[in-house]
């Protein structure tokens, strides 16, 4: 089998400067920008009138009283669970009572639910924004070039992806145009933010989309849940909850713990 | 694999192992990078570079190992290797950071190999 020989195309230096350096400086800066964007354009959580945080809280704290019952004596496990049961069951909690059975409210129409769609079209539009724009600057300015070369060979698949602009059919999938370059600065660029905004930061889009998929919690107390319904199905469950104390039988365990 | 009632008498607290795990990924997506920048300058190419990411962050983990968990964790009478003492699972601690910093390291990998051999 005969060696195919190396491709060397001679570029001029200066395109590092005029290209390369640019396009991962503006990169990082936009991450920093995007960051401090989300950091500011988060509106503070809004305060919820006393009827509503009753209601949120009591649910939570059903939930947190069969989640931890291990730490609960029989005793007060069991007046605490007797309470509870009662009260939801007879809708105590309610922010309001009398709308027991009624279907819940088309959330387009409540105004509270309107801002929690708002913050997430905002950090959506602080996602889509920079890149449209950046994309557009690089297509603009930067298209047709060959910059360099990727350390590791690529089958031919990825020559359209890496080498976009640029038409020419012998060349080496290794050469990369300057688009190419973007998409690795946009994956690649997480562990730069890291180290200069801190772990949290909001700088990368690959992180806002998982974060995205992640927290389902919200949803909880959202819109078009009806709490009366969450409440009775809480109540069952606590209901159900086979009761033990972790201080079941501890003398025994610490006298096995000092044998000698 | 601890029963659930011994869970609940020792509990894990999950806010010291999200710490945990963070401190672990925040070294290995630096020193991914760090090593994007020498197998750039080194002038490696294709399976030497990946062979080298791969051996050097497995070095990382065994440094992190012997300095900072060994010490608490043999005296707490583990076996040595084991990072149950503070860390979810072996896996996600002995190759965790491999996906972690890949991405990183590609990156300055091509960063440096195009500035250097150009």
């Amino acid at each position: 089998m005969a060696q195919v020989p190396v491709q060397t195309i001679h570029r001029d230096p200066q395109l590092f400067y005029w290209i390369l350096f640019p396009i991962t400086i503006v990169m990082i800066l936009t991450g920093i920008l995007r960051h401090y964007a989300t950091v500011l354009m988060a509106s503070a959580p809004k305060k919820l009138d006393q009827k509503t945080t009753r209601e949120q809280r009591s649910l939570l704290h059903g939930m947190q009283v069969r989640s931890s019952f291990h730490a609960l004596s029989k005793r007060s496990f069991n007046s605490r669970r007797d309470a509870l049961i009662t009260a939801y069951e007879s809708g105590a909690y309610l922010k309001d009572p009398e709308r027991k059975g009624q279907p819940p409210a088309n959330p387009m129409t409540d105004p509270s639910s309107m801002e929690g769609m708002m913050g997430m079209m905002k950090n959506q539009m602080a996602m889509i924004i920079p890149n449209t724009l950046i994309m557009s600057w690089i297509n603009a300015f930067f298209s047709g070039y060959v910059i360099m070369k990727l350390p590791f060979p690529l089958t031919i698949k990825f020559k359209s992806m890496l080498q976009a602009g640029v038409a020419t059919k012998d060349m080496d999938p290794r050469w990369m145009s300057s688009i190419s370059w973007y998409f690795l600065c946009i994956f690649g660029l997480q562990s730069v933010f890291n180290f200069i905004l801190g772990n949290d930061n909001a700088a990368s889009q690959m992180a806002q989309q998982m974060g995205q998929m992640g927290p389902q919690t919200a949803q909880m107390f959202g819109p078009g849940v009806d709490p009366n319904k969450q409440f009775l199905a809480e109540a069952e469950n606590i209901a159900v909850v086979d009761h033990y104390s972790v201080l079941d039988g501890v003398e025994d365990r610490l006298l096995e713990g000092i044998r000698v | 694999m601890p029963s659930e009632l011994e869970l609940q008498i020792s509990p894990i607290v999950q806010e010291s192992l999200v710490h945990n795990t963070r401190t672990l990924v925040n070294l290995q997506s630096l020193t991914a990078s760090l090593f994007g920048v020498s197998a750039g300058i080194l002038g490696l190419e294709s399976y030497s570079g990946f062979l080298y990411y791969l051996i050097f962050s497995l070095i990382t983990s065994a440094l992190f190992y012997v300095v900072r968990v060994a010490p608490t964790s043999i005296a707490s009478e583990k076996p040595p290797l084991d990072t149950s003492r503070y860390f979810r699972g072996p896996v996600e601690f002995w190759t965790g950071g491999l996906m972690n910093g890949l991405a990183g390291f590609i990156l300055t990998w091509t960063l440096f190999y195009g500035l250097v051999s150009a």
